[in-house]
């Protein structure tokens, strides 16, 4: 009957139905066959499935088929895959095109069963961490409280009530048994994860099969994340009253498995993705480092663990966080949503306590069966687990996040072992019925297969109730085993649909009250990090084109065989200058003009390769400005970088020398198109002011003081200041490394003199190769950023320039040029010098660069990485 | 006994510290048998924000920020209390520890509060061997606070103290190896053990009154901060204070600044800095005698 139906979807085909995973078998409830999702008792087609069956047989098997790796490509490419657990080796992310079809009734019980549960555990975590009624009158046992490692002692209020939610996110897992009935296996509470999944599901599926959401009108997720939004606003304290609240959303960083969800989610939310190191306390409120200054923020959307927030009152070795925010916090300066003790309310040993707790805490008993859990500190509980312990999943009482145990699953020995662990510290240990989940039909190898599934909910308080997203997460299981709900070791993911039941209705949830919401204002207000990272991100880039030009320069001079003393002259000043680029030893500098010089240097160069160094730190800095460059933009760092790294790696060793320096020329000559690649996108691609201008002033400091310290190297040249001709060579050099050679010939011809040289290298504004453009640009870059034309670091930048002008106007009024040019050195070392202290300033005075917070105290000398 | 209690911890940092935010367990815990006369803390320099309220365990605390730069911080607690703990029952006339033990895991009314100090804690998990060595003194059937004497006598008996050897990241399995340390090691040990057998036991953190050599005058901040055991006997008894360190039960001769569950939750002072780079400390504590009652017969 089931193959009938399927070959009806899928146009006639030959047989596409293939039976999911065999389950294992266990006595009682487990016994019963899975509930199928869309295929009734009786054979038939479950109602709510039919315009969507008809749209997918309209497609046919090898359509569908496409369309699946067209998913599957979207999420590589957005880079969803990469960003799970276990790095580039984890399962990508994916998304059946099939989606899982709730009838709209039944999602509606789901949501309001689900809504009590949500009021249930903030009214436990209320009390957990105001006055404990319920531990005092033994309502809960104290072990599911005070050994539970998400019990957070610092969040407690001794002496009365902790203000306003402690919940705003709530999410709950749950399965379908063969009764028909839904049932929670897991509730998550400490800040739930799979919302971007679920919006980014939803975009894909409507880009890659457009027909399938023609056939059927769905109620839609907007209104969720509106609300969410604007809940977020209104739970700014008192404080914030008379402004725009400051909301930002707190995550771990770029190294989080999470980072692709917080980047998505904060976008749809409008509000500032900070990590700690952006945070600091003062005055007992919150504020985020910004370029312009210090921003209150008033509603903390966590996302990250609530141990780890604030190393002030963190258990031991604390190592992240922000030094006060709990303090912020018991002020009534700051929310943090959800508070950073909500994870208590995961303890799967609680669900056993929850039938018990609603008619007392909520005058009504539970509306939504739990999957049957016993906790196995209480005698006759852990009797009646043993007694038959293959019937159930075995849990860690007080950690949500451990994986269950199939103790069915098990061999003789090891459930044997278990049971021993189990009688040694029962209190430890919940139980919770095996139920096996209900199926749905995937695309699978051989057409549509029905595999068992479980679904994630998400419910919002906003103040006034519970809502539900419309919507939701549905995940394949790779067996019947969904204790633990961790989001990852999952082989596929599905859109969840709930049709709109009237399609005259615009809005499925009527039940959304609509208020006057707040005016809210992207600030773009950029994090001092940020900036900092862009700033660097330009420093690099420039380094690496720089060394790139000071090789190719290098290496053409060692192809040929035997150097004239004038192409030695300029060699010592090229190591010179590679030494001051950390790109060549010392060591081997000296023994330029002792032979075998190719040798020796092309030795060096490979041996102390730093290129691919420079080429990582730019990576480093690409990958840490993520969410902050265009699509564009990182694809063309990426690319270009990996291929670059592979070309370096690939110059011959050995021997070879004439091959070598060819090859190294060639690499180096890819740099050098790539940087132009890179400014000419930064240039057409990003937004003036914030990011780019750092970026941009970056490349100028960086670019400025090379342009300072090159030239004294290339001037540097031994008796020239008895012998005019003698410092030449210096001159073609300098011309050359600034890129400026073909612009002297134009306007001088071959005649090669200092004064016209200098001017071109350190005057001329309009050579973007030269040192007065980097001062000009470096200069109006901070008048702007202060806003002010005679602001500090803006009149240190005009007086380099003034200084730069005078050297050239010094020189080529000097009776001797070549003689005034050598007196140069000394005032060019101190211009690369003061460019230097032009970067620490704007560090100092942007970046707001503190040193590394440490501790006293427990764990004295401990360096913190969090900030104070 | 009234006492008079001054408290100085001065830390000089290697450089300039920008911004600083401290936790302070510094004011004595009011309570039945301890009356705070008069309590205050302050500090050097001022602090840009504070606030005074209660820890979970219902300890005193001040939380202060720095924001001004500064190259040394100085914290000095003063209080004058009246102290007299209750003296214990008959130790015959105590539950047996198996029972106390149940009602400790039971929890509910009279024992949930208590039922927090049996579980782990960072810095003082039951220990298997602590917990083998602490059962020596706790055969079946034995009244819990006649176990408790013995394991507190037992401790003083085998260890040495001796200032030096050991620091806050000693573990206390390394305490019981070396069998020496000083009184938080003996305290962690003594709670380490109690927890093992499934007896609720907190970290106490105060001062002890100590006796110059006969002949000699006391001298000024020669005291130290000390640490003890507080053990739970059940609902009906509640907590006896036991100092291993000295093989005594605590009467009038200390003086109480809180409880948890081990030293990490009533350090005196604890921080986060941002910059100061290395840091020097020096701790002065005078505890001094200003009445003794008559009601103590001494």
């Amino acid at each position: 009957m089931r193959q009938h139906v399927m070959r009806q979807i899928c146009g006639g085909e030959a047989p596409l139905a293939q039976r999911g995973q065999p389950w294992h078998h266990a006595p009682g409830m487990t016994d019963l066959a899975p509930l199928d999702e869309m295929v009734d008792g009786a054979g038939g087609v479950r109602p709510h499935w039919g315009g969507l069956l008809g749209a997918l047989g309209a497609l046919g098997r090898g359509e569908l088929a496409h369309r699946a790796a067209l998913l599957d490509r979207h999420f590589l490419e957005e880079g969803a895959t990469s960003l799970l657990p276990g790095g580039a080796d984890a399962p990508a992310w994916r998304c059946d095109p099939v989606p899982l079809v709730l009838p709209p009734a039944e999602f509606d019980v789901l949501a309001a069963g689900l809504a009590q549960r949500a009021a249930l555990l903030e009214a436990v975590l209320q009390d957990v961490y105001g006055p404990q009624t319920l531990l005092a009158e033994g309502a809960l046992p104290p072990a599911l409280v005070y050994a539970n490692p998400a019990f957070l002692r610092s969040c407690r209020a001794p002496e009365g009530r902790r203000e306003g939610p402690l919940l705003q996110l709530y999410a709950a897992d749950l399965l379908r048994a063969p009764d028909g009935q839904w049932h929670v296996l897991a509730d998550r509470t400490a800040g739930p994860t799979g919302l971007a999944h679920v919006l980014e599901n939803r975009r894909a599926l409507t880009r890659t099969l457009p027909e399938l959401l023609r056939a059927r009108e769905l109620r839609r997720h907007g209104p969720f994340f509106d609300l969410w939004q604007d809940s977020l606003q209104r739970l700014a304290p008192p404080a914030a009253a008379g402004r725009n609240p400051g909301v930002a959303m707190l995550t771990p960083g770029h190294s989080s498995p999470r980072w692709w969800e917080h980047v998505i989610l904060s976008r749809r939310l409008s509000c500032a993705l900070v990590e700690a190191g952006d945070l600091t306390v003062r005055d007992g409120a919150l504020f985020l480092k910004t370029l312009r200054g210090l921003q209150p923020v008033d509603v903390l959307l966590r996302r990250m663990d609530g141990r780890r927030m604030d190393p002030l009152e963190a258990d031991q070795s604390p190592l992240h966080g922000v030094a006060g925010l709990l303090e912020a916090v018991r002020g009534g300066r700051l929310r943090i949503v959800n508070d950073p003790g909500a994870g208590f309310a995961e303890a799967p040993g609680l669900a056993a306590f929850l039938p018990g707790l609603a008619p007392r805490l909520l005058g009504e008993p539970l509306r939504l069966a739990g999957a049957r859990t016993l906790w196995l500190g209480d005698p006759a509980a852990r009797d009646l687990a043993l007694a038959e312990l293959g019937r159930w999943m075995v849990r860690r009482a007080v950690d949500g996040t451990v994986r269950s145990i199939t103790a069915g699953a098990l061999p003789e020995a090891a459930r044997a072992e278990l049971a021993q662990r189990i009688l040694a510290a029962p209190e430890e240990w919940a139980v919770s019925e095996r139920l096996p989940a209900s199926v749905a039909p995937c695309v699978g190898t051989g057409g549509l297969e029905p595999r068992p599934i479980m679904l994630r909910l998400f419910l919002l308080q906003d103040g006034q109730g519970w809502q539900a997203l419309q919507g939701g997460l549905a995940r394949g299981l790779a067996m019947p085993d969904p204790g633990t709900g961790a989001r990852p070791c999952m082989p596929f993911s599905k859109d969840v649909w709930v049709p709109l039941e009237d399609p005259a209705a615009i809005q499925g949830p009527g039940q959304l009250t609509i208020r006057a919401l707040p005016i809210r204002r992207a600030t773009g207000d950029i994090p001092s990090r940020v900036a900092d990272n862009f700033f660097w991100l330009g420093r690099y880039l420039e380094r690496l084109e720089s060394g790139a030009r000071l090789l190719r320069a290098t290496a053409a001079r060692l192809a040929t065989t035997s150097p004239n003393p004038r192409e030695l002259a300029e060699l010592r000043s090229l190591a010179a200058c590679l030494v001051r680029a950390d790109l060549l030893e010392p060591e081997t500098a000296r023994q330029i003009g002792t032979l075998p010089v190719t040798a020796a240097l092309l030795r060096a160069v490979r041996e102390r390769w730093r290129m691919q160094g420079l080429l990582n730190q730019v990576s480093r800095l690409a990958g840490l400005l993520r969410d902050r460059l265009t699509g564009e933009m990182h694809l063309a760092l990426n690319r270009g970088l990996r291929q670059l790294t592979e070309e370096f790696d690939a110059i011959p060793a050995g021997r070879e020398e004439a091959r070598g320096l060819e090859a190294l020329g060639h690499a180096c000559a890819g740099v050098l198109a790539f940087a132009a690649t890179v400014a000419g996108l930064a240039a057409e691609n990003m937004v003036r002011g914030g990011g780019r201008l750092f970026l941009d002033l970056g490349r100028r400091v960086e670019r400025a003081q090379a342009i300072a310290a090159e030239l004294a190297r290339a001037l540097d040249q031994p008796g020239a200041a008895g012998q005019p001709a003698r410092l030449e060579p210096g001159l073609s050099l300098a011309l050359e490394l600034r890129d400026s050679v073909i612009t002297y010939r134009s306007r001088y011809l071959t005649v090669l003199q200092p004064a016209p040289v200098l001017d071109l290298v350190l005057a001329d504004e309009g050579n973007p190769r030269g040192l007065a453009f980097q001062l000009l640009a470096a200069r109006d870059m901070l008048a702007d950023l202060e806003g002010d034309r005679a602001s500090p670091l803006a009149l240190l930048a005009e007086a380099l320039l003034e200084e730069a002008r005078a050297m050239v106007r010094e020189v080529a009024e000097a009776p001797s040029q070549a003689g005034a040019a050598l007196g140069l050195l000394p005032r060019l070392a101190a211009m690369e010098g003061e460019v230097a202290t032009l970067s620490d300033r704007i560090t100092r005075r942007w970046f707001a660069l503190l040193p590394a917070p440490h501790s006293l105290g427990p764990a004295p000398a401990l360096r913190l990485r969090g900030a104070a | 006994m009234i006492y008079r209690v001054r408290h100085t911890t001065r830390y000089a940092y290697g450089g300039t510290v920008d911004l600083a935010a401290h936790m302070l367990h510094l004011r004595p815990r009011d309570l039945p048998f301890q009356r705070v006369i008069s309590a205050a803390v302050t500090t050097q320099p001022g602090a840009s924000h504070r606030r005074d309220g209660l820890d979970h365990f219902g300890n005193p605390v001040t939380w202060l920020f720095i924001e001004a730069p500064h190259a040394g911080f100085e914290v000095t607690a003063e209080a004058e209390v009246e102290v007299r703990f209750p003296d214990p029952p008959a130790a015959g006339a105590t539950l047996p520890w198996e029972r106390v033990a149940a009602l400790a895991r039971a929890g509910g009314p009279g024992a949930w509060q208590a039922a927090e100090y049996r579980f782990d804690s960072p810095m003082c998990p039951a220990l298997p061997e602590a917990g083998a060595y602490a059962a020596g003194s706790f055969p079946p059937g034995r009244p819990v606070l006649a176990g408790l004497l013995d394991l507190n006598a037992r401790i003083r008996a085998d260890f040495q103290f001796r200032a030096g050897v050991t620091d806050l990241s000693t573990p206390i399995a390394e305490v019981l190896r070396r069998r020496e340390g000083v009184c938080q090691d003996f305290t962690h040990l003594m709670i380490s053990g109690l927890r093992a057998l499934g007896l609720p036991a907190r970290y106490s953190s105060g001062y002890i009154r100590t006796r110059p050599p006969p002949g000699q005058e006391r001298r000024r901040g020669a005291d130290q901060s000390h640490a003890w055991v507080g053990a739970w006997l059940g609902p009906e008894q509640a907590w006896v204070d036991l100092d291993p360190t000295n093989g005594v039960v605590v009467r009038d001769e200390h003086v109480l600044l809180g409880w948890g569950r081990d030293y990490g939750d009533i350090s005196p002072v604890r921080g986060v800095m941002l910059g100061g780079g290395d840091h020097g400390l020096w701790i002065g504590v005078d505890l001094e005698p200003i009445r003794e009652e008559a009601a103590t017969g001494r």
